[in-house]
């Protein structure tokens, strides 16, 4: 790295779509070796902000000054020139080609006109040195775990001569484990002297990892402060503009009968490779827990609940008689719904209606012999419209896309609502969906319980169980490692359990 | 395949209009209510006065049903396809099927009467449909790739049974060539039928809604308990049956099956369905907007034929209209997604 520390100023910016300011006048500083924390719920601007800097989009006004050039707007090669690079939630890695190629991907280093594989090798070696990791250079990218393929992209990077790397989400996809290696790389680069911007949603991440923070709310700064001297409630409250107060358990945890049938119940099953002798109850009324780390084994579980997956040993019982589903519509038939994890490649129809989308499952009840019109399925709904707080235009035929992704969630959450199942099996029902929207979704899946449905959440965020379940089971490497009754679920007995 | 990856590209390009402003309760934005059928409508109108102008044929009623009569064949082949685009799956078969299921007719009827003939033809057709749908729904090939191994398998097959030759086949003139209603030709009757049946199928059915969902996204359909395989299977058999019906009324119109006749229809039939706004990532479509595609097409080679243009340029005009009509939906998949 060069002798003066990367400063990279950005005053004033502004930047609107189609009329629309989303960005209203934003200050933002990084600078070389330190690690700058970029919040703010979905629609704040974060990424409009970091796209500017990287050159993707122009700001309507406002001046960026980066190591020392001052600019009123960048293109994409002139940000890259200045040593910005951007690693996105989504990996834009060549599955197919190995470690090494990838880290030189697009920049092939030659000899003659030709490729010079030797030379790609050395550079590979070298970065991975840098960073203090072991890859092995000669796999297909696509062979290894998301958070080394993520680790891959920041060695390319890093051997792109960067000096300021900005990430978006980056331990959105990892597991507990995975995000403390990332954190470890994030604090070797920045003792290097990289400038960092790490945009999250996680308040915990910020402390562990940032020096300063910057949370940014409808297009403006709401707060900029230095991380020790800020608490968790500042920046939420920063954040969604009202204090969200602390985590907090539910005020009508379910007691069930102690002889009652339970709703939903796996006794000794396996999945073979995933999990191995679990075993659970879910009673009406409940909302129990499944809570561990990605390869725990939890949406293994849930997916083996709705037929996705079939058990390889061990039994399954719905109210008591057993169970075996081949695939997903058996699941429905006898009364499950699933909230799949990742909501845009498996739950939702996001070039469909808003109407559709919620009564899909429901085709079949709600038609007549096959035919049905669209009447029926706006008024499907309408029914469940206002009960969800589903924010968008009352306008049935309206494209799901054009929703946000907590209102998005309700719709998807809304189909088992209007099918009336009984036994509800949610993974990861909050993922992506920002704070506010967070606690509605929380609200309504308490209330589905109040009415009776047996409630199962498979998810790897501690605070999530803390606020919906009444029982809640710890998962580890493919087994139940715990159980925690209502008083024992607290975020610290949590992460003690789950190991670390 | 063609759909998923579709779903998943536009979901990346998602900006920050769409991806970060939460929408405010309010009226849809203007452009997103204008019909998507409304460009290919003022097309189809500035072609008929273009056409209108030029030659004093072109705007009679014996000319009006010449077009329809045109469209008749790719248009009965073309609704099953627009269910198949509509879910995201293809079938380029179709045009080979339209020989085989001809040349397979005449010579059944030759041996065993014309009943039989027309039973040989709508098994074919149901066979090959079955084929198709058993490679994409079971083993998991590609839709394209199964439908153009077929396409080449079936004119092969084809020309076998005729030995390359033309078979001749009389007393079967009714069905192509009557003209029960205004002096309208039954083909024609027949096609307005098919395609009416399939906007009732599409868009009142839970048959029609599954396919959009399937389309959409295969993923979350089959986890939104429909029973994706079942259902594009029974696509690809409406397509065969469909295919089967249109040969039937070629050899009537002919008089003869011939080995070349659904040559490049396959071609006529995507580019109609295209035209008509069906998405190539599956999800979007209509019957109304294909029936659209069809009559440009077949304004097109009309107006052209008589304004005596060589008719090697109605291929041209074709094949152009295709790439066109598929820039179009990309351009239109990208504004859809930044609004």
């Amino acid at each position: 790295m060069s002798d003066t520390p990367f400063q990279l100023s950005a005053r004033g910016i502004r930047k609107g779509f189609g009329g629309v300011e989303v960005l209203h006048g934003v200050d933002l500083d990084a600078t070389g070796g330190s690690v700058l924390a970029l919040l703010g719920e979905n629609g704040a601007g974060k990424s409009t902000l970091v796209k500017i800097i990287a050159g993707d989009y122009q700001p309507d006004d406002g001046l960026l000054t980066i190591a020392g050039a001052q600019r009123t707007s960048l293109t994409p090669p002139q940000a890259r020139d200045l040593g910005i690079r951007m690693i996105f939630q989504e990996l834009a890695d060549a599955p197919t080609l190995t470690v090494a190629e990838n880290i030189s991907l697009g920049r092939w280093p030659t000899r003659r006109g030709l490729v010079s594989w030797r030379a790609v090798k050395r550079r590979a070696a070298e970065v991975v040195e840098q960073l203090g990791v072991d890859l092995d250079l000669d796999a297909p990218v696509g062979s290894l775990s998301v958070g080394e393929r993520q680790i891959v992209e920041i060695a390319r990077a890093l051997s792109d001569r960067a000096r300021c790397l900005v990430l978006d989400e980056p331990t959105a996809a990892l597991s507990s484990q995975e995000a403390q290696r990332l954190f470890t790389f994030v604090r070797r680069l920045r003792d290097q002297g990289v400038a960092l911007i790490y945009i999250t949603h996680r308040l915990d991440e910020v402390r562990e990892i940032a020096d300063r923070v910057v949370v940014l709310r409808d297009g403006n700064v709401a707060l900029e402060a230095d991380t020790g001297s800020v608490t968790r409630e500042q920046m939420v409250s920063a954040m969604v503009g009202r204090s969200l107060g602390e985590v907090r358990r539910p005020v009508d945890v379910h007691q069930p009968p102690v002889d009652a049938t339970p709703a939903l119940r796996f006794d000794g099953a396996a999945l073979a490779g995933e999990f191995d002798g679990v075993a659970l109850d879910v009673h009406g009324g409940e909302v129990v827990a499944l809570y561990g780390k990605l390869g725990s084994g939890i949406a293994e579980v849930a997916e083996c609940a709705f037929g996705v997956r079939r058990l390889s040993a061990g039994r399954m019982e719905l109210d008591g008689k057993a169970m075996s589903f081949r695939q997903p519509w058996d699941a429905i038939a006898a009364g499950v719904g699933f909230l799949p994890a990742d909501r845009q490649r498996e739950g939702a129809f996001m070039v469909r209606s808003v109407a559709e989308n919620l009564a899909a499952p429901s085709w079949g009840p709600l038609s007549r012999r096959g035919f049905l019109t669209a009447d029926r399925e706006a008024t499907a709904y309408r029914r469940w419209h206002k009960e969800l707080n589903i924010r968008s235009r009352d306008d049935p035929r309206q494209l799901l896309a054009t929703l946000s992704g907590g209102n998005q969630q309700k719709v998807l959450l809304g189909r088992w609502l209007e099918r009336q199942s009984k036994v509800l099996v949610l993974v990861e029902p909050t993922r992506g969906v920002d704070v506010g929207a967070r606690q509605e979704i929380y609200r309504a899946i308490r209330a589905l319980a109040a009415s009776g449905v047996a409630v199962l959440v498979a998810t790897s965020d501690y605070e999530e169980v803390v606020q919906l379940a009444d029982r809640a089971l710890v998962m580890g490497r493919g087994r139940v490692v715990a159980e925690l009754a209502d008083q024992e679920i607290t975020t610290q007995r949590l992460t003690q359990e789950v190991g670390g | 395949m063609m759909s998923a990856e579709g779903a998943t590209e536009a979901g990346r390009q998602a900006p920050p209009a769409g991806g970060e402003a939460v929408p405010t309760p309010g009226r849809a934005p203007l452009l997103a209510r204008i019909p998507d059928i409304a460009p290919l409508v003022v097309l189809l109108l500035a072609l008929g006065i273009f056409f209108a102008i030029k030659s004093p044929f072109f705007l009679n009623y014996d000319n009006f049903l010449n077009v329809l009569t045109a469209a008749a064949i790719a248009g009965i082949i073309a609704a099953p396809a627009t269910l198949l685009l509509v879910a995201g799956q293809f079938d380029l078969s179709v045009g080979s099927a339209l020989t085989f299921c001809g040349v397979l007719m005449a010579y059944v009827a030759d041996k065993h009467g014309l009943a039989a003939g027309i039973v040989a033809a709508i098994l074919g057709g149901l066979l090959i449909g079955a084929i198709n749908g058993t490679l994409v729904t079971v083993v998991g090939v590609n839709p394209l790739i199964t439908t153009l191994g077929t396409l080449a398998a079936f004119v092969g097959l084809a020309r076998v049974i005729a030995d390359g030759q033309t078979l001749p086949l009389n007393g079967f003139g009714g069905l192509g060539t009557s003209r029960p209603l205004f002096n309208i030709p039954l083909p024609v009757i027949v096609f307005l039928v098919v395609v009416g049946v399939f906007y009732v199928l599409m868009r009142y059915t839970v048959f029609g809604r599954a396919m959009y969902a399937i389309g959409a996204n295969p993923v979350a359909a089959r986890l939104a308990g429909l029973r994706t395989g079942r259902l594009l299977f029974i696509s690809f058999l409406l397509s065969g049956l469909f295919v089967a019906l249109a040969a039937l009324i070629n050899v009537s119109q002919l008089g003869a099956a011939s080995t070349n006749a659904g040559n490049g229809l396959e071609l006529s039939v995507i580019t109609a369905v295209v035209l008509g706004g069906a998405s190539l990532a599956g999800g979007r479509g209509t019957i109304i907007g294909t029936l659209f595609g069809l009559l440009v097409i077949a304004v097109l080679n009309n107006g052209l034929t008589l304004l005596s243009v060589n008719s090697f340029w109605q291929d041209v005009a074709r094949g152009t209209l295709l790439i066109l009509a598929v820039s179009f939906d990309q351009l239109r998949l990208r504004f859809a997604v930044d609004t």
